[in-house]
Parts: structure tokens; C-alpha cells; sequence
């Protein structure tokens, strides 16, 4: 498992009394797209948070490319892109502005010929001297996509980047997703069922901050019947955990 | 190097956003109408005072410090972008440096622009010019101690007109601590005060032309712990998500 | 309820934890300041340290579980750096600011070099051998000009490798000390000399001036300051002489407090008494002063000078024409024939009278010309400081075929207009007077002068007017100088008498000349207003919305 470009170990994080995430482990090797599903409030934006570095874990651990997220931060920093749920952005930067100033900070030295090629390979070349507060909702969306590619990281986290698009759109994203799958690792968040079941090779289904199965979603599916969708699945497991909780 | 990469945007921001121009051309119209009113006074009586600027800034500062740093923290956490800066392989001091270099650069430029009294004062008579150097290093100091003092607000607040209130509370109490004489009857309380008060290391020093090496630590010290500050406050708040 | 109390109870707890980490931490960075402060533990030191532990002590035992989680847990240990860390960095920021403070390391970047010592001052504090205070009383009012003062008082601390201390006293809290001292105002400062036991010496204690010339004042307070107590001057109150603590209009008071004030002993002497008991001038009188003596000199009294004298004394004599018998210094004295015969100087018996330059009468004799040759008369410019004698006194120089080893000069002199009325009687009836020629004295005239044994180092200054320095000639009743010559020509004199001023030898430097004033047109003005007030603002406003609606369109 040292190969292993995603690796959670026994990670908990609480907040307070509350806790979150509760002892998870899981892993991800290099070209494998893993959804982390989960209703919201599951501790999908938790789990990516401590993969990133932005939160440390208040217990366990996890490892980005063999770099401890807490001792070795920076260096599983530097292996990351990260698209949170909400795009953040500056709107008074231009396109271009924008993906460079995350290429420069992230340390690439050719940050203006991997800017440019990261624009193209969202389709944003067009409008790379556009200010940002000028774009459209996709736009901005493709243009999180720039950002977390503009570093050319082994590892993707993806927080929920189909929520509030329009169909079309979603589309293009998962077809983006899968497209980066096959040389990256991608951490995918979902709370729609059939998306993961799309894109990704294995899907990790969290409730309530603990991890209620894992595993190929064909597999999933093979367990509770050959033709049942993975919200059958899901909705099965979460009644058996209520059920053995009562 | 990340510091360099931060402060590139931060002065960047500074240039093409109209806040900072809106604040500069308060600054000089405050400054301006002062020095006019001070050259109507001192016209065939006494000397030019080549601190007079310096001076008037050491008040302004009080408020526009904090204007110019109550964006710095409280936007990007509007906008999100904070939790891209604290994933990326960057640390916190280095952001809160490349952040406080970038108002200080631009409070360097602002400096500049009031060296056009410096320029008129030249024309029409014989200022002191080494003193005057030693009021706009004083300032130069003065002003970047201010902006570290606003950016812990910034950081200790999402709210942008909260950050700046209560950084001109801070500042005015550090500015007022002066005249702890005044206040306490007790001197060796009074001068803790002073000693802890920005003027107490300006106005009876770099601005009457003195340089002493304690000021400069001064300044140079509430920098460094400020930003020092910032950054631990940046980081806490990493636990609490 | 019950669940409400424990927590606000763990809450208290944690409070207090939280309270004992950041004081414990507080308590022993401040005490690791303080022992490299200090050099050595102290009782604060330990006291200081003694406070932190326990302070760590209240951390552990208000809430276990965190200290314990500080060598486990994350979050905690985490906060506990960060306060540490925090503490750690204010420690080391206070203790470099401390550190420069103690070496203090200033530049001085005024053109007047405002706070530079001048040479004179460096070579006046480069022969102080013994160690002095200064003192100064502020109360907390006075900080900021006690700021001011400091930076002076640093220099001096300074360049004296310390041999000059600083002492700051505040008369609020300490009235007793202040009321020792004589304070009068705040932020009035004094200076004196230090015991070995490094306690002050409240005998030698001198007030320092507050003027301008901060560092004049003060230079010259501590030069006087190193003489102090060596010199002692007499005023002779046997022949006559009004006292010098009598503060009438006549008196001598004034010069008389001034003296002291400058750090040298004023005492009175009663030359009658001394004579008659056959004693001897005390031989610790770096001068004595006759201030315009009614009578002259007995023959006892006589040899009681001269023996003086030759041992190498100083005399003052301030004589005036007197209408009465046997005055003082009569032309053909006794005393004025051995002064005459024994030094080439003495006095006549005429009023001066000079049509040339003088006040409101003839009689009134403004200093016309001053040898400025003569120490004395150094500081004397008649343009700028003349001396005013009302009913001047003719005095007689010889200028060759002096007795051996003697030298003769004249300080102040009359115009050629001037005369010597030697009919005293008339004048003094009727206050008549008029040239007449071969009886009175031709013009010009000596007024003052001065003598000296170079073997003996015997020193005579005559000066023919005996109330030129009366309290209500040299002050106004509101206190303001209204003859700077007279002044200066007396204490100039007791400077040179005294040999002061090789103690002293520094000129007083000059103050705020540098700064040229402003002067422009209107026209100019109004173009500095319009650039300053409305161009700049206006442009840099407009540079701003140019670059905002440009970037807004992309």
C-alpha cells in the first residue's frame, strides 16, 4: 500500500464535543477515481479538508503521495489541487491573473506556459483576460478546474464540483473528471449516487462520520442484487446501521 | 519567495482596485490642506517644520491603517480563496508577510507622493532636509507598525467594518497612550505607557530629527510580533474549520 | 441543572488554566529577561521565576487533562505553542528594544546638529574626574518634555563613559526629596556631585537653567559644577558696605545669588575686625570684594590686603566718588597711593563727565570702548552689551614704568569728548559741572582696569563705579536685565579673578541661527495650494477610476 497516492488512516476530527469524521481509513491508488459519497453533514468536506492540509486531524492520519499531511504538510501540499464546493475566487483578477498567481505560489517555475496550457484545457482561452467577476457560474467552475490543475498535481480532491451547475454542464464535468482520472489520483465528493456510479472506479459511502462500506460500485451493487442502483445501496446500508444502532 | 508571490498580488490588487486611490487622494488632501495652512502661519515667522507631514500621518494612520488592511483577511474568507492560500504549500507567515509587505509598499508609494511638499518646501526655502529624512524614516516605520496592528483585526474577524473599528480602537489607545502622563499620577506607570505607545517612539524622536536605535527596535519588534500574531490567529483558526 | 453547573464549573476550570499557562510562560520569559538584564538573580528575578512555575502549576492542576494533552494532544499543544511561542518572541523583542535603549545608539540627521555635543562640551566633560548626577524632577505631567531632556542627558551619560548619571525624581510621589532639593517647577533640573558611596552630595547641589541652549546651560552647570567648592569669594562688609543679602534697590542681592548660583561659595568677611585682631584674610578666598566701602583703609588694614596680596589674593574693588572725609580709595590715601605704587593702578578724584556718549545726563557714562584684549572685557561689545555707569569714577592706569613684574591694562574707556570734573564740592552742591581746562582731567578716560603680579599672581580689578551692579540697575522690578554690561563686566571680572575661566573655556554655541524663514509671493502660495490641495488628490483619484474603468470593461 505504499504506492498508495491517497491514504487515510484511522483519521478522526472532531470539533468541539462533535465529532465529524470518526476513525475513517481508506486509499487511493495513482490513476483511480474514488468517489466519497454520503448525505451532507456525512464529513465528506471534513475528510477533504485534512487531505488538503486546511484542517489538521485530531487523531490518525493520512498521507498525500507518502507525505504526512501533519508532519510533512507542505510537501502533501504541494501534491494536491483542490477545488472546494464553492469556487473561491478573485474578482478583480483577469483569467490568466488568476491561474498564474496559484501556479506561482504553488511553485511551478513555468508558471506562465503551464497557465496558459491549463486555460486551454478548460476552454477558458478566450476569455483569459476576462476579470473574473465577469464570467458565468460554468465559467467559474471550469476556472476551479484551472486553478487546481495549475500545478500539475498527482492528486485531485473535488468537493462537490457538479452542485449548481446547469445539466450540461455537469455533464462536461464528469466527462472531465473521468478524463483527469487516468493519469491522477481523484478524490471526488458526491451526494448524488448515479454520478459516482459514472465516474468513479471505487466510491467510499460515509454517514454520520464513519465509513459504511467501500469498495467498486459494480460490487456494491452485486451485493444487495445485479441490478439495484447505488442509492438502493446506500439507503440499504444506512437502514441496517440504523437499525444495529437501535 | 512565496511572500514575493503574495505581495505581487496584494500590491496588485492595491493598483487596480479604487479603494487604495480613493484612500490615497484622501491622504494627500488631508496632508495638503495642513501643509497650506501651516505655510500660511509660519510665512515670514519661523522655519518650515520639515516633520510637519511625517506628523500629520502619525495621526492619519490611526484611521487609515486599518482601512487599508480590514479587506485583507476578512475578503478572502468571503471569497474562499483563503482556504486555497492554506493548501497551498505555503505557510501562514509568509502569507501574512507577503500581505503586510504589500500595504506597506503601498504606504511607501503614498510616502512618496508626499515628498512633493519636500520638493515646494526646497523651492521657497532652506529646510532641514536631514531632519525631515529622519521624520519619513520614522513614518515609514510608524506606518508599517500601524498596518501589522489593522491586519490582526483583519485576521481576528470575518467582518470587514468590525476589523477596521476595532483596529482604530487599538491604534487610537497606542496613539493616546502618550499621554499616559496625564492620566496616571504615578510616572513610572505613565512611562510603561508611553514606552508602549507608538508617538512615545516618534514624536520626541525621528520627528525632531533624532534617529535612536531603541525606536527603530521599536517598530521593527510590533512588526514582527504582529505579524507574528496574524499568522497564529490565521492558523487557530484552522482547528475550528 | 446539574449538567448546567458542571460546566460552567469546567469552564472556570479551564479559565483558570488557560490563565496559569499564559502567566507561568509570562513569568519565566520575564524572568529570563530580567537575569540577563541584570546580570545576576535578583529577588524580582526569583520572585519573577517563582511566579511562572507557579503559574505552570496552576495550568497543571486547574486543568489536568490539557497539561497532560500538551505532551499528547494536537489541538492543545498547538494553542500552548502558540501562546509560548508568542510570549517567547515579545521576550526577545523586549529584551533587544532594552538592550538598545541601554547602549543608546543615536543619530543625529538635523543640519544643526541639534543633538551632537559640540567640541566645547566634549572638552569640558574630558577633564571631569569625579562622578555627577543629574537630577530632574518630573512629575508624570512632564513626560514628554522629561523624553526631551532625557536625550540630552543620555549624551552626556554617553560621552562620559557613565561618569554622569541620570536620576529621575518625581515631586508628586516624593515631595520630601523635591522639597530638599528646592524644587520650584516641574521638570526643573539639578545637578551635583556623587559620593563614593553613590549617594548625591546635596552640598554641592546646583540648579541647572532652563533655557534655549539646553546643552549650553547644561555644559556650563557642570563645568561650573567641577570648580564648585574650590572657589570661595568674600564680600567684604567692615568698611561699610551695604549687605549682600540686602535686596533693596541699592543692595546687592541679586549678583550676590548669582554668584552663588554658579557654583561658587559666597561668603562676607569684615576686613575691620580681622585687621584689628591682627588675623589674616582667610586664605581660602579665591577673591574678595569690596563693594563700594564707605571709609577708607586703616594701615592695619592695609597690611592685612597686602599681606593678602602677596600671597597671591584677588581683589574687586568698586569704588564711587564719595562728598564725605576719608572716603574710600581717596587719591591721596594711603591705600590708593600703595596701590598705585605697588600695582600701577588707582583711583582719582573726578567725575567722569562724557558729552561724547552717554545716557540721559553726562553723567551717565555708556561704555565708549572696551579692550577686548582683556578676558574681562571679551564679552563686553559696546554695540551689543555696553555698561551704563551713572556717576563714573576716573581711575588711573599706569601703562609704562610699572613696578617689576607687574602688568596694567584698561577695560573700558570714554570718548574724546569725556572730562574729569575735579571740583566735587560744586558738583556735588549744585550739580554743576563744565570742562575747565588745566584744572580738570583731559579726556579720554579709563573707567575700569585691571592688574596683576605674573609672580605672585596677585589680581586687581578696579572698577570706577561703586552701584553698577545694585540690584535696581541690573534688573527691573519685574525681573527683566536692563544693563546686559553690567552683568557681564561683574561676573567677567570674578571670572577673571578667580581664574574661572580656565576652568570654563568654551564658548556658548549658537542656537536655531541655521533655519533660513519662508518667504514667497502670493502668486506662489496660491500655486502651491492649487498643486497640493486640488492637482494631487484630484489626479491620483483620477489615475484611480482610469485604471478601475479600464480593467471593468475587460
Amino acid at each position: 500500500m505504499t504506492d498508495a497516492m491517497i491514504e487515510v488512516t484511522r483519521l478522526t476530527k472532531r470539533f468541539g464535543d462533535r465529532i465529524a469524521v470518526d476513525h475513517i481509513s481508506f486509499s487511493a491508488k495513482p490513476g483511480e477515481v474514488v468517489g466519497l459519497l454520503g448525505p451532507n453533514g456525512a464529513g465528506k468536506t471534513t475528510t477533504m479538508r485534512v487531505l488538503t492540509g486546511f484542517l489538521p486531524p485530531s487523531e490518525g492520519g493520512a498521507k498525500i503521495a507518502g507525505h504526512d499531511v501533519v508532519t510533512d504538510s507542505l510537501n502533501a501540499r504541494r501534491n494536491v489541487g483542490y477545488l472546494p464546493e464553492r469556487v473561491p475566487v478573485y474578482p478583480d483578477m483577469t483569467v490568466r491573473e488568476y491561474v498564474l498567481f496559484w501556479a506561482r505560489l504553488r511553485g511551478r517555475r513555468d508558471a506562465r506556459a503551464r497557465a496558459d496550457a491549463v486555460i486551454a484545457q478548460v476552454n477558458l482561452s478566450e476569455r483569459r483576460d476576462t476579470l473574473i467577476r465577469n464570467l458565468s457560474k460554468g465559467m467559474r467552475q471550469r476556472l476551479g478546474f484551472a486553478q487546481a490543475l495549475a500545478h500539475d498535481p498527482p492528486v485531485l480532491i473535488l468537493d462537490e464540483p457538479t452542485i449548481g451547475i446547469d445539466p450540461r454542464q455537469v455533464i462536461e464535468v464528469r466527462d472531465t473528471v473521468r478524463e483527469l482520472g487516468r493519469t491522477k489520483t481523484v478524490l471526488f465528493s458526491t451526494h448524488i449516487l448515479s454520478e459516482a456510479d459514472h465516474v468513479c472506479d471505487r466510491v467510499v459511502i460515509l454517514h454520520q462520520g464513519r465509513i459504511v462500506a467501500q469498495g467498486k460500485p459494480s460490487d456494491l451493487k452485486r451485493k444487495l442484487r445485479p441490478d439495484a442502483t447505488l442509492e438502493e445501496v446506500f439507503l440499504s446500508i444506512i437502514g441496517t446501521e440504523r437499525g444495529a444502532g437501535k | 519567495m512565496t511572500s514575493w508571490i503574495v505581495f505581487r498580488r496584494e500590491i496588485a490588487q492595491f493598483l487596480t482596485t479604487p479603494f487604495a486611490y480613493v484612500i490615497g487622494a484622501a491622504v494627500l488632501l488631508l496632508t495638503g490642506i495642513l501643509f497650506n495652512r501651516d505655510l500660511n502661519i509660519s510665512f515670514s515667522t519661523k522655519p518650515a517644520d520639515p516633520a510637519l507631514v511625517p506628523s500629520i500621518l502619525s495621526f492619519a494612520m490611526v484611521f487609515f491603517a486599518p482601512l487599508l488592511t480590514m479587506r485583507m483577511f476578512a475578503e478572502e474568507r468571503r471569497e474562499g480563496t483563503m482556504e486555497l492560500l492554506l493548501t497551498a504549500p505555503v505557510r501562514e507567515l509568509s502569507i501574512v508577510l507577503g500581505k503586510f509587505l504589500g500595504a506597506w509598499a503601498y504606504f511607501t508609494l503614498l510616502l512618496l507622493f508626499t515628498g512633493i511638499y519636500q520638493i515646494i518646501l526646497v523651492n521657497i526655502t532652506a529646510p532641514d532636509l536631514g531632519h525631515a529624512l529622519s521624520a519619513y524614516i520614522g513614518i515609514w516605520l510608524y506606518g508599517g507598525a500601524t498596518l501589522t496592528v489593522g491586519m490582526v483585526f483583519s485576521a481576528l474577524t470575518e467582518n470587514q467594518i468590525v476589523a477596521a473599528f476595532l483596529g482604530m480602537v487599538a491604534l487610537m489607545l497606542l496613539w493616546l497612550a502618550d499621554q499616559a502622563g496625564q492620566l496616571f499620577s504615578n510616572i513610572d506607570v505613565a512611562i510603561i505607557f508611553r514606552t508602549m505607545s507608538l508617538q512615545g517612539h516618534f514624536s520626541t524622536s525621528f520627528a525632531s530629527g533624532l534617529m535612536r536605535a531603541e525606536d527603530v527596535a521599536f517598530f521593527a519588534g510590533i512588526i514582527a510580533v504582529m505579524l507574528f500574531i496574524t499568522a497564529q490567529i490565521l492558523e487557530s483558526q484552522r482547528w475550528h474549520g | 441543572m446539574k449538567r448546567t453547573a458542571s460546566a460552567s464549573i469546567v469552564i472556570r476550570r479551564r479559565t483558570l488554566g488557560m490563565l496559569g499557562n499564559i502567566l507561568g510562560v509570562a513569568g519565566v520569559v520575564v524572568g529570563v529577561i530580567g537575569l540577563i538584564w541584570t546580570g545576576a538573580p535578583g529577588n524580582t528575578v526569583i520572585a519573577t521565576f517563582a511566579f511562572g512555575i507557579g503559574g505552570i502549576l496552576l495550568w497543571a492542576v486547574a486543568t489536568p487533562q490539557e497539561f497532560t494533552g500538551f505532551f499528547s494532544g494536537r489541538q492543545v499543544r498547538f494553542g500552548t505553542m502558540a501562546i509560548v511561542s508568542t510570549i517567547l518572541l515579545i521576550g526577545i523583542v523586549a529584551l533587544v528594544y532594552l538592550q538598545l535603549l541601554r547602549a543608546a545608539w543615536t543619530f543625529d540627521a538635523t543640519q544643526a546638529t541639534r543633538y551632537t555635543l559640540s567640541p566645547e562640551t566634549e572638552r569640558v566633560l574630558s577633564r571631569l574626574s569625579s562622578p555627577m548626577r543629574i537630577i530632574g524632577f518630573y512629575s508624570s505631567r512632564a513626560l514628554t518634555t522629561r523624553e526631551i531632556d532625557d536625550q540630552f542627558f543620555r549624551l552626556y551619560e554617553t560621552a562620559t563613559n557613565g561618569l554622569i548619571s541620570r536620576e529621575y525624581i518625581d515631586p508628586d510621589e516624593q515631595p520630601a526629596i523635591a522639597r530638599r532639593y528646592g524644587v520650584q517647577y516641574d521638570g526643573q533640573v539639578f545637578l551635583a556631585n556623587v559620593r563614593d558611596d553613590g549617594t548625591v552630595d546635596l552640598a554641592t547641589l546646583a540648579r541647572v537653567p532652563r533655557g534655549d541652549a539646553q546643552e549650553r546651560d547644561i555644559t556650563e552647570a557642570i563645568a561650573r559644577q567641577m570648580i564648585a567648592g574650590r572657589l570661595t569669594i568674600y564680600f567684604d562688609i567692615g568698611l561699610g558696605e551695604r549687605g549682600p543679602l540686602d535686596t533693596t534697590q541699592e543692595g546687592i542681592s541679586a549678583v550676590f545669588a548669582g554668584v552663588q548660583e554658579s557654583g561658587i561659595n559666597a561668603r562676607t568677611l569684615d576686613l575691620a575686625q580681622i585687621a584689628a585682631q591682627g588675623g589674616d584674610i582667610p586664605p581660602d578666598a579665591s577673591a574678595v570684594l569690596f563693594v563700594r566701602p564707605l571709609r577708607d583703609l586703616t594701615e592695619s588694614e592695609i597690611q592685612t590686603v597686602a599681606r593678602y596680596l602677596d600671597a597671591g589674593g584677588a581683589l574687586l574693588l568698586l569704588t564711587d566718588v564719595l562728598f564725605s572725609e576719608q572716603p574710600f580709595l581717596s587719591e591721596s590715601g594711603a591705600f590708593n597711593q600703595f596701590l598705585l605704587e605697588n600695582y600701577g593702578i588707582g583711583a582719582l578724584d573726578a567725575v567722569v563727565v562724557d558729552p561724547g556718549l552717554s545716557a540721559q545726563t553726562p553723567l551717565d557714562v555708556i561704555s565708549a570702548y572696551v579692550f577686548a584684549e582683556s578676558d574681562i572685557a571679551a564679552r563686553l561689545d559696546p554695540a551689543v552689551s555696553p555698561t551704563l555707569f551713572s556717576v563714573a569714577r576716573a581711575v588711573d592706569v599706569k601703562l609704562s614704568e610699572t613696578p617689576s613684574n607687574i602688568a596694567t591694562g584698561r577695560v573700558i574707556f570714554t570718548t574724546d569728548q569725556a572730562y574729569g570734573e575735579t571740583n566735587l564740592t560744586l558738583l556735588g552742591e549744585t550739580n554743576t559741572f563744565q570742562y575747565d581746562e588745566g584744572v580738570d582731567l583731559p579726556g579720554p578716560l579709563t573707567t575700569v582696569a585691571w592688574s596683576t603680579n605674573v609672580q605672585t599672581g596677585a589680581k586687581l580689578v578696579l572698577i570706577g563705579d561703586g552701584d553698577f551692579v545694585a540690584n535696581g540697575r541690573i534688573v527691573t522690578t519685574d525681573g527683566a536685565v536692563t544693563v546686559p554690561g553690567n552683568g557681564i563686566l561683574f561676573t567677567d571680572s570674578v571670572v577673571w579673578l578667580t581664574e574661572l575661566s580656565e576652568e570654563i573655556d568654551f564658548q556658548p554655541q549658537l542656537y536655531g541661527q541655521a533655519l533660513p524663514l519662508i518667504f514667497v509671493s502670493q502668486q506662489q502660495m496660491d500655486l502651491i495650494a492649487f498643486i497640493t490641495i486640488i492637482f494631487m488628490p484630484t489626479a491620483v483619484l483620477l489615475i484611480g477610476i482610469g485604471v478601475w474603468m479600464r480593467r471593468s470593461r475587460r
